[in-house]
């Protein structure tokens, strides 16, 4: 199996203040990696540092065995990188609709008569199909986030990163995302799971890493990690996400 | 399926009868000028709007879309308006060439200019234009070949006419309406459009920003420029302050504010308005600025996406769209 994605010795951070400290891992081509970390691990700062958002100091980044450390965010995007925002940023006064198209159409680098249907499929995909004529800025925070979704998909991507897409769902709504989380990856993505709920990191992810501090604690056998005396310990008397 | 969600929320009026409507408008614009039905006085303030819609159209697409807060769009405005000065005092052409030349300048200064002022952002992006403009004023104030201080003078005989000039200016207003409307109908607009909403987003989702901020800022150079050169054409002369003023920035502000900023509709609002208030209060002077001022702030507070942006989502109607449908347009 070839390894899609893989951080080597990443230091970056946002002005002086470094975040990130010489984070490794790789993550395997069509699996689903789970990423889970107390809060302020630094999480979402490798997502900001894998889509180009900000530059490492030093090391490197790797997609698909290319070195993406310098590129820009949008040529990341149309190699094949999707990412949601842990808070969502969708487009406020485009319609839900026309949020997708731009991804399908810039990211995904499509005319708009074929990203069309791309858009919609997305749409589709996760149940806002029906609100597609909607305004982003109407939406409450779950459609949010099911628009992050669906906004990283119409970007075709390879490897999709997932930022706390679960977190404040019902438990039936939990298990939804399992299940499209489930489909993506038949369907031969890649994904990177930020997330704090146990069930799906246990339930969902085929390799699972903790991250704390910047840098990668454990990573391994979702089990495994979550049994492991590290995670134990990190995660001590601390059960409030869960 | 008639599930209610699935109708329009907005209406786009961009019909061939609206088609029909505008082209219908700018005809009896032309008329009014060409067949001199209008009086001279009304010409100039016909000019003042044709050219100050051209402004705020792309003041707007820089700030309103691109995020590009610019302070410094006055430094075209000068260059073209000592382009065409020089062009016709000091090198004896005619007035068409120094308006192309205006527009050349313009169009080089941009290019070397986004180098240094694309590595910044935000506020420092705005603050770094206004200085670049200041910086031009001082150096054409001290330049003993456009005559230093005491300005220059447009020479060309014959001096065109009044009529000709609002002629001229309106056919320029009317390409930078319609430059700005189909660019947001291409998948560069639909990419501004995400811009205008979120920088971040847009380039997560593969929006090259850079380039087309680079676009946006070129265009915007091109047209501030050329409606710039038509002004001093009406003036007759040129100064540094006259053109390099930061004074100029504050009208664009006001006109996209007033009118709507995001919204194509708005800069021809604003701008109509903006020319009657400033006939007004040149009744009052030494209080015309602080009643634009005060005006500004009200409109910001109340109705935050300016008359026309706060009209259109109001009543659920867009002109001059960039709205795409998921469905075709015709059923
Ligand atoms: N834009 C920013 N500028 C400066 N510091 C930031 C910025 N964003 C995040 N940080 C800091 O970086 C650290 C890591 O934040 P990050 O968002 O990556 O954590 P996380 O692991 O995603 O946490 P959470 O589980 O709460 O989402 C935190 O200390 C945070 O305060
Ligand atoms: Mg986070």
């Amino acid at each position: 199996m070839s390894i899609i994605l893989e951080f080597v010795n990443v230091n970056a951070g946002y002005g002086r203040i470094q975040i990130l400290n010489d984070l490794s891992f790789a993550v395997d081509e069509g699996q689903v990696y789970g990423v889970i970390g107390p809060n302020g691990s630094g999480k979402t700062t490798m997502f900001n540092a894998l889509l180009g958002l900000i530059k490492p100091s030093s090391g490197k980044i790797l997609f698909d065995g290319i070195d993406i450390t310098r590129t820009s965010a949008n040529v990341r995007c149309k190699m094949g990188l999707g990412r949601t925002f842990q808070v969502p940023k969708p487009f406020e006064n485009m319609s839900l609709y026309e949020n997708v198209l731009v991804a399908a159409v810039h990211g995904g680098t499509h005319r708009e008569r074929f990203a069309r249907e791309i858009a919609l499929s997305s749409l589709r995909l996760t149940g806002l199909y029906d609100k597609r004529e909607i305004k982003a800025g109407e939406l409450a925070l779950l459609d949010r986030k099911r628009l992050e979704i669906a906004r990283a998909l119409g970007t075709e991507p390879k490897l999709l990163l997932l930022d706390e897409v679960a977190a404040g769902l019902t438990d039936a709504e939990v298990k939804d995302i399992m299940r499209l989380v489930a489909d993506l990856k038949a369907a031969g993505h890649s994904i990177v799971w930020i997330e704090h709920i146990i069930e799906t990191m246990v339930g969902s992810t085929d390799k699972l890493m903790c991250m704390a501090e910047g840098r990668c604690v454990i990573s391994g056998n979702p089990r495994e990690v979550m049994e492991s005396a590290e995670v134990q310990r990190l995660y001590l008397g601390v059960d409030e996400n869960e | 399926m008639s599930d209610k969600r699935l109708q329009r929320p907005v209406r786009v009026l961009d019909s061939l009868p609206m088609l029909i409507v505008c082209i219908a408008v700018v005809s009896v614009l032309y008329a009014v000028c060409l067949l001199r039905i209008a009086s001279n006085n009304a010409m100039r303030y016909m000019i003042q709007i044709f050219l100050y819609i051209t402004m705020g159209q792309m003041w707007n697409l820089l700030s309103g879309f691109a995020g590009m807060t610019s302070l410094g769009q006055q430094l075209y405005i000068g260059l073209a308006g000592y382009s065409v000065a020089i062009a016709t005092a000091k090198l004896h052409l005619t007035l068409g060439v120094g308006l192309v030349m205006s527009v050349a300048v313009s169009v080089v200064v941009a290019l070397v200019l986004s180098l240094l002022l694309f590595r910044m952002e935000g506020m420092y992006f705005s603050i770094a234009t206004w200085v670049v403009a200041e910086a031009f004023e001082k150096l054409f104030l001290s330049w003993k070949y456009v005559e230093q201080g005491s300005g220059l003078t447009i020479r060309v005989v014959p001096y065109p006419k009044i009529e000709e000039i609002c002629a001229v200016s309106l056919t320029v207003c009317v390409m930078s309406i319609a430059v700005v409307y189909l660019l947001l109908r291409t998948r560069t607009g639909l990419g501004l459009t995400a811009m205008r909403d979120n920088l971040t987003a847009a380039s997560a989702v593969g929006v090259n920003v850079f380039n087309h901020k680079l676009l946006v800022y070129v265009i915007a150079a091109a047209f501030t420029a050329v409606s710039a050169g038509i002004f001093f054409v009406n003036k007759g002369i040129v100064y540094p302050e006259s053109g390099f003023g930061i004074s100029w920035t504050v009208s664009m502000i006001f006109i996209v504010t007033i009118g709507g900023s995001g919204t194509v509709s708005g800069p021809i609002t604003g701008a109509v308005i903006y020319v009657f208030l400033q006939e007004l209060l040149a009744h009052y002077p030494g209080w015309s600025n602080i009643i634009l001022g005060a005006i500004t702030i009200l409109v910001i507070f109340f109705l935050p996406k300016g008359i026309m942006g706060t009209l259109q989502e109001k009543l659920r109607f867009e002109i001059f769209s960039a709205k795409r449908f998921s469905f075709a347009k015709h059923k």
